[in-house]
C-alpha cells in the first residue's frame, strides 16, 4: 500500500478536483512559488498556471469575499488561510456572508467554496500562530466544518468538500503535514458528516479531534497493555455532526472522553457531552462524561510550556484511565 | 447645471449626443423609473409608519438618479453587488416590484421568501447577488466575481455599489488593490451621498473626492454628479466598456444626498433642515431629469406628470400583490440553510 | 508591640473551644475583620477576626487543639513593625488547664471513624448525623475530611441517591430498589455493575468466577427450574453500609460497652387523656411524645445522672435537659434534638417535636438539630407495640422506650371497677453510672408527673 504525507494527500486530492472540475481553483498567500507555508501546494503552479494557483496580496478578508464572489457566480473555490489565526481577518465574509448567502437570499443562492487553514500548537509559533478555533466556526448555521486526523481523511474530506455546495472551513493541523498514511491514488471520497471509528474498545469512549485523534490512539495502544480498552472516535465533520456512532459507543462502554486541541472553555468538547448527555447513551453512563483540552491560556512560546498547554498522550493515557478504573 | 432652478441651455447641449444616442423610449424609462423608485420608498415609509414592516429600513429618496443612471448602462448577465439602502437600485435593476414589495414586509412570494427582508433583497437568477446588511460587505466579493467571469472567460462585469462609508472599510482597499493587479472586470460605484449614517464626509475624508484613492491602485477613477442619471449613465458605460476589454476595475464616486434619515430611528441632529432643503429645492434628481427631458422635447409636460400618476398605480398594485401573498409557513423555517 | 489576638467567648457558657483550621497563616497580611481561623464549640462554628489590619505571626495552637476562652492564639504585626526578639509562647494556663468534667463533653466517637482522616468535628458531625465517614470525600489537606465535606455530604437532596445514569437505568428495568444498595463507584456512587451485582444474584445467570471449581460449584446447586418452585429465589442482599453501618455501630458498641439495666412502669395515663382531650376541644394538639419531653426534662433535672453523658474518662452531668425524640426513617433511625427542653412550654415543645420530625423525613435535618442530646425517648406505641425495650443512645445514659396505652378495668379504692388508661414505659439505664434506685426514683416522679399532669406546669 502506497504510504504519502498528509500534505501530500491533500495537495492530491486538490490536483484531482482541480484535473477533474475546471471551475476548481486555489487562492491564498504565497500558493504559487512558494507552494504555501506548510508547502501544501507545492508544484501545483506550474501544473495549473498562475490563473488557477492563484497568490494574492496579504488580504485575508479580500482571499474570503474572492471565494464568495467566485463561489456565488459558478466556481468552486478552495482558499486558503496561512494560519487559523488569521481566519480572524476573513470573519466578516465567512460569518456574515459566505455562511448566511444562501438562507437570507430563500435558498436561492449556493456558495460551494473551501476554506482550508492549518490550526494547532507544537510548532513553537506562539499566541498567534498556533490557535485552533475551530469551534467559532461550528457555531455558525450555514457551514460546514471538517477536521482530518489523518492522511488518507484529509484527501477524501478534501475532495468531498470541494464536491459539497456549501462553504467549508477545512481545518488541517501543522503537526500531520509530515505524518504518512495510506492514502489510495483514485479519486475517492470520504463522505461529510460521517463520524469514524479509529479503533474499537470496550472500556472507555474517547472522542478525538484532528491530532488528538493520534494521541488518542497511541493512549489506547498503552492502556491495552493494561487490560483497558478504548474505543477512539473522530467525528471528522464537525458540522454537521454525525453524532450516532458516538452516542452507540457510549453505550457500549458507559464512560466517555472528549479530547481536543482548543481551549476546553466554549470548546467542541462541550457539545459532544451535551449529545451525549442529551441522548439514550445518558441512561449507560457509569461515570461524569470527561473532557480533556486545551488550557484557558495563549499558546506559549517555550517548548516545554507549550508542550503543557495542550492534551499529550500521557494526559490521555492518565485521565482514561482513572475513567476507566471508576475514579469518577 | 441648474441656476435658480433653471436649467442651463449648455447642459442640454451638452447631452444633446446622448439623449439622441439613447432615444426618447430608454430616457423616459429612466425618467419612470425614478419616479417608481420614490414611490416605492415613499410608500415604504408609509406601510412602516402602519407597523406593516418588521424591522428597520434604508430609504433611497434623492438618490434615485444614481440607481436608474449606473443599471441603465450594463447589459443583460451583468453581475449587481448592493447596499443596505438598495431598494433603487433592485428596482432599476428590472427586478419585480412585486416581489420585492412582497419581500419588504416578508411574505413567502418575496424574492427571499420573507427571510432576507429590505436589507437583502436579491434577485439571483438575474445575477443580481443581493442587498448587503454589512457596509462594504460586498465590495470583496465582487472581486470573487470578477475573478469568476474572468477564468469562466465571459464579456460580463460585475458592478460593485457601496456608499461613502464603506470606502473607510479595510476591504475597500484589499479588494481594489486585488482587482487592479489582475484587472478584474470590475465596477465600483461609490455613492457617495454624504453621510455614512451620521459622520459626514468632510470629517470622515481629507480628499475632496473619493475617487482619487483609485490613484492608489493605479485604476481610473472619476467623481460625478450623482443627481444627474445621464452623468452616472456616462461614467459606468465607460468603465464597463474597460472592463470588458480587460483593462480592468474602475472607481466611479457618484455624489448624491439622501432626503430621509439613515434609518427609521434616525433623528438627523448631525445636519440642518435647510441643508436638505437646499438639495431638494435646488437639485432634486427627479425634477431635474424631468425637465433636461421636456426641455429638449423628449417627453410632453403630460407625459411627464402621468409618470408619477402611473408610478403610484405600480405601487398600488405591488402592495395589493404582497397584501394577497401568504406568509412563510413556520414548517418551513429551516429550509434553505444548507444547499 | 504586636496586637495579641485571643480565643473570644462565643457565648456566656462557652469555656475552651477548638481550632478547626487556620484560614490564614504566619507572614500573612490580613485586613481588619478577615477571618483568621475557625473555631468550633460544642454547638456552632465561628470565624475569629483580625481586630485590625496588620501581619499574622506566632499562632500558639496547631488546627485540632482545645484552647480555653480568651487565651492569647496569635499576634498581629501592625504595618511597619518588626516581629519581636522574643517570640511568644503560650500561657501556661492554658497548658495546664484540665477540662472542666461538669461542662465539658467529649468528642464521642471518635474511635469509630478512625480509619479515615477527619478533623475532630467533622467526625462529630458525622456522628451525630449517622453519616459513614468512609463515604465521605476529604477536601482537606491529604484528603483528610474537613466540617463541609460532611455537610455537602449531608446537604445531598432527600430522598437522593448517589447513582450513574447507567446504574438507574439498569434499576429502573430489574426493579431493583437503588435505596438499598450500597455503592462500589467513588463517595458510594452506584455503578451498574452494583446493580448487575444484585441481579446476577437473584437469577443466577452470571458465575461469579470463571474458575472451573466455581462452575463445579453452581453446578451442585440444587437445580429446581419447574416454575411452580420458588426456591430459586435468594436473599435481597443489601451490604451494610452508610447509615446502616454507623447506626449498626454505635448500637453494638454501646449494648457491648454500657452494662444495661431495665426498669418497667406502667403509667395511668387517664390524667393524660383529659389534658388531651379539653386541649383537643379547644383545637389544640398535643402528642403524648410532646408531652413525654415535657415531663421528662423537668424530671431530668431533678435526677442528674440520669441526664448525663459517658465518655472514656468521664460521666458529664449536664445543667439542661435536651431530649431526643427518636424518628424511624426507611435509612435507618434518626434522634433529632428538642433542646433546653426544661424551658420550654408544652405548646412550644409540640412545635419543635413536629417541625423536627417533619424535617427528619425530609430529610433537612441541620446538624444542629441533632447534637448534644442528654436523654433519648422512644415512642412506638403508634405501632400497637405494648412494650420494649431500647439500647442507649451513647455517650447517653437512658433511654425510655414508650409503648402503647391500653384501657384496662381495675379496682378503684372501694373496689369498684374503673376503666383507665394504662402505659408502659421501660427506662433502660447504663448502670456503669445510673444505679438501680435512681432509675427508679426517676420512673416514679416520672409516673407521678405524668398521672397528675398538673404537675407538668411546675
Amino acid at each position: 500500500m502506497r504510504e504519502i504525507t498528509y500534505a501530500e494527500a491533500l495537495r492530491e486530492g486538490l490536483r484531482q478536483a482541480m484535473t477533474a472540475d475546471p471551475s476548481v481553483f486555489a487562492i491564498g498567500e504565497d500558493i504559487g512559488v512558494y507552494g504555501g507555508a506548510f508547502g501544501v501546494t507545492a508544484g501545483l503552479l506550474n501544473e495549473f498556471g498562475a490563473e488557477r494557483i492563484i497568490d494574492t496580496p496579504i488580504s485575508e478578508a479580500g482571499i474570503a469575499g474572492a471565494c464568495v464572489g467566485a463561489a456565488l457566480t459558478g466556481m468552486r473555490p478552495v482558499g486558503e488561510i496561512q494560519f487559523m489565526d488569521f481566519v480572524t481577518l476573513t470573519m466578516e465574509q465567512i460569518v456574515l456572508q459566505a455562511a448566511k448567502v444562501r438562507f437570507m437570499f430563500g435558498g436561492k443562492a449556493s456558495v460551494p467554496m473551501v476554506l482550508r487553514t492549518p490550526s494547532g500548537s507544537g510548532t513553537g509559533a506562539a499566541a498567534q500562530h498556533s490557535e485552533s478555533l475551530e469551534n467559532w466556526f461550528v457555531h455558525v448555521p450555514g457551514l460546514k466544518v471538517v477536521m482530518p486526523s489523518s492522511a488518507y481523511d484529509a484527501k477524501g474530506l478534501l475532495l468531498a468538500a470541494i464536491d459539497d455546495n456549501n462553504p467549508v472551513i477545512f481545518v488541517e493541523h501543522k503537526l500531520l503535514y509530515k505524518t504518512k498514511g495510506h492514502v489510495p491514488e483514485e479519486m475517492y471520497r470520504v463522505p461529510l458528516s460521517q463520524t469514524n471509528v479509529v479503533r474499537e474498545g470496550k472500556h472507555v469512549t474517547v472522542v478525538a479531534t484532528s491530532v488528538m485523534v493520534s494521541r488518542a490512539v497511541q493512549a489506547a495502544e498503552e492502556l491495552a497493555k493494561e487490560g483497558i480498552e478504548l474505543e477512539v472516535i473522530d467525528p471528522r465533520t464537525l458540522k454537521p455532526l454525525d453524532d450516532a456512532p458516538i452516542i452507540e459507543s457510549v453505550k457500549k462502554t458507559g464512560r466517555a472522553l472528549v479530547v481536543h486541541e482548543a481551549v476546553e472553555m466554549g470548546g467542541f468538547g462541550g457539545e459532544i457531552v451535551a449529545r451525549i448527555a442529551g441522548s439514550e447513551a445518558f441512561d449507560y453512563l457509569e461515570a461524569p462524561v470527561r473532557r480533556l483540552a486545551g488550557l484557558d491560556i495563549p499558546i506559549p512560546y517555550n517548548r516545554e510550556l507549550e508542550y503543557h498547554t495542550v492534551p499529550q498522550v500521557e494526559n490521555i493515557v492518565r485521565e482514561a484511565r482513572k475513567l476507566a478504573r471508576g475514579e469518577y | 447645471m441648474f441656476a435658480n432652478g433653471q436649467l442651463q441651455p449648455e447642459v442640454i447641449r451638452r447631452y444633446h449626443e446622448v439623449i439622441e444616442s439613447l432615444g426618447p423610449e430608454f430616457l423616459k424609462a429612466m425618467l419612470q423609473d425614478m419616479h417608481t423608485i420614490r414611490a416605492f420608498e415613499e410608500r415604504a415609509e408609509q406601510l412602516y409608519g402602519l407597523g406593516k414592516v418588521h424591522g428597520t429600513m434604508h430609504l433611497s429618496i434623492g438618490q434615485e438618479a444614481t440607481a436608474v443612471g449606473a443599471s441603465n448602462a450594463l447589459q443583460d448577465g451583468d453581475y449587481l453587488l448592493n447596499h443596505h439602502r438598495g431598494h433603487g437600485h433592485c428596482l432599476a435593476w428590472g427586478s419585480d416590484v412585486n416581489r420585492m414589495m412582497a419581500e419588504f414586509v416578508g411574505k413567502e412570494t418575496g424574492y427571499c421568501r420573507g427571510r432576507g427582508g429590505s436589507m437583502h433583497i436579491a434577485d439571483v437568477d438575474s445575477n443580481n447577488l443581493g442587498a448587503n446588511g454589512i457596509v462594504a460587505g460586498g465590495v470583496p466579493i465582487a472581486v470573487g466575481v470578477g475573478l469568476s467571469i474572468k477564468m469562466r472567460k465571459t464579456q460580463q462585469v460585475c458592478m460593485v455599489i457601496f456608499g461613502d462609508g464603506a470606502a473607510n472599510e479595510g476591504a475597500f482597499h484589499e479588494s481594489l488593490n486585488m482587482a487592479s493587479i489582475w484587472k478584474l472586470p470590475v465596477i465600483y460605484l461609490c455613492e457617495n451621498n454624504q453621510y455614512a449614517m451620521s459622520m459626514p464626509v468632510q470629517k470622515a475624508f481629507t480628499i475632496e473626492n473619493i475617487s482619487t484613492r483609485a490613484t492608489a491602485y493605479n485604476i481610473p477613477g472619476v467623481t460625478v454628479d450623482g443627481n444627474d442619471p445621464l452623468a452616472v449613465y456616462l461614467a459606468v458605460q465607460e468603465a464597463a466598456e474597460r472592463a470588458r476589454r480587460g483593462d480592468g476595475p474602475s472607481l466611479i464616486e457618484s455624489k448624491t444626498y439622501r432626503y430621509k434619515g439613515h434609518s427609521k430611528s434616525d433623528r438627523q441632529a448631525y445636519r440642518t433642515r435647510d441643508e436638505v432643503n437646499e438639495w431638494m429645492e435646488q437639485r432634486d434628481p427627479i425634477m431635474r431629469f424631468s425637465a433636461l427631458l421636456t426641455t429638449a422635447g423628449v417627453v410632453s409636460e403630460d407625459e411627464a406628470n402621468g409618470m408619477r400618476d402611473q408610478a403610484i398605480k405600480i405601487i398600488d398594485d405591488a402592495v395589493a400583490f404582497s397584501d394577497a401573498s401568504p406568509a412563510p409557513d413556520v414548517s418551513s423555517l429551516l429550509e434553505g440553510v444548507y444547499a | 508591640m504586636p496586637i495579641p489576638i485571643i480565643l473570644p467567648k462565643f457565648g456566656f457558657t462557652l469555656e475552651t473551644a477548638d481550632i478547626v483550621q487556620w484560614l490564614k497563616h504566619d507572614g500573612d497580611s490580613v485586613r481588619a475583620g478577615d477571618p483568621i481561623c475557625e473555631v468550633t464549640t460544642d454547638k456552632v462554628n465561628m470565624e475569629v477576626e483580625a481586630p485590625e489590619a496588620g501581619t499574622l505571626f506566632g499562632i500558639l495552637y496547631e488546627a485540632g487543639a482545645t484552647v480555653p476562652v480568651t487565651e492569647v492564639i496569635c499576634y498581629l504585626l501592625r504595618p511597619g513593625e518588626a516581629k519581636p526578639e522574643n517570640l511568644p509562647v503560650r500561657s501556661t494556663s492554658a497548658e495546664t488547664s484540665p477540662a472542666q468534667p461538669m461542662t465539658t463533653p467529649s468528642s464521642a466517637g471518635e474511635k469509630s471513624a478512625k480509619d479515615v482522616s477527619a478533623t475532630p468535628v467533622a467526625q462529630r458531625v458525622a456522628e451525630a448525623a449517622h453519616l459513614d465517614l468512609s463515604r465521605v470525600q476529604g477536601s482537606g489537606p491529604g484528603n483528610r475530611i474537613m466540617r463541609k465535606d460532611v455537610e455537602s455530604a449531608l446537604a445531598q437532596p432527600p430522598g437522593k441517591v448517589r447513582a450513574t445514569p447507567a446504574a438507574r437505568h439498569l434499576a429502573d428495568q430489574t426493579g431493583v430498589d437503588l435505596m438499598t444498595l450500597a455503592g462500589s463507584g467513588p463517595r458510594g456512587r452506584i455503578q451498574a455493575a452494583d446493580v448487575q451485582a444484585v441481579t446476577a444474584r437473584q437469577t443466577y445467570i452470571e458465575p461469579i468466577y470463571d474458575t472451573p471449581a466455581a462452575a463445579a460449584v453452581a453446578h451442585d446447586v440444587p437445580t429446581t427450574h419447574s416454575s411452580d418452585s420458588a426456591t430459586t429465589e435468594l436473599p435481597r442482599k443489601v451490604k451494610l453500609e452508610g447509615m446502616r453501618r454507623t447506626i449498626a455501630t454505635r448500637l453494638q458498641k454501646s449494648f457491648q460497652t454500657a452494662p444495661h439495666i431495665f426498669f418497667d412502669a406502667q403509667i395511668d395515663m387517664s390524667g393524660i387523656e383529659r389534658l388531651r382531650a379539653t386541649l383537643k376541644a379547644r383545637s389544640e394538639k398535643v402528642s403524648v411524645t410532646a408531652i413525654l419531653v415535657k415531663a421528662c426534662a423537668g424530671v431530668l433535672l431533678r435526677h442528674p445522672w440520669l441526664n448525663a453523658t459517658i465518655d472514656d474518662e468521664t460521666i458529664n452531668l449536664w445543667p439542661t435537659a435536651n431530649i431526643g425524640v427518636a424518628v424511624a426513617l426507611e435509612a435507618g433511625l434518626i434522634v433529632p434534638v428538642v433542646p433546653n427542653a426544661e424551658r420550654l412550654a408544652m405548646r412550644a415543645i409540640q412545635s419543635k417535636v413536629d417541625d423536627l420530625a417533619t424535617r427528619a423525613r425530609a430529610n433537612t435535618l441541620k446538624i444542629s438539630d441533632m447534637m448534644d442530646g442528654t436523654f433519648t425517648i422512644s415512642n412506638l406505641g403508634m405501632y400497637g407495640v405494648d412494650r420494649f425495650t431500647a439500647i442507649i443512645n451513647p455517650p447517653q445514659v437512658g433511654i425510655l422506650a414508650v409503648g402503647r396505652s391500653v384501657r384496662q378495668f381495675v379496682p378503684d379504692a372501694e373496689d369498684q371497677p374503673v376503666l383507665r388508661s394504662f402505659m408502659t414505659v421501660t427506662l433502660s439505664a447504663d448502670h456503669r453510672v445510673v444505679d438501680g434506685a435512681q432509675a427508679a426514683e426517676f420512673l416514679q416522679d416520672l409516673r407521678g408527673v405524668l398521672e397528675e399532669p398538673s404537675l407538668l406546669a411546675w
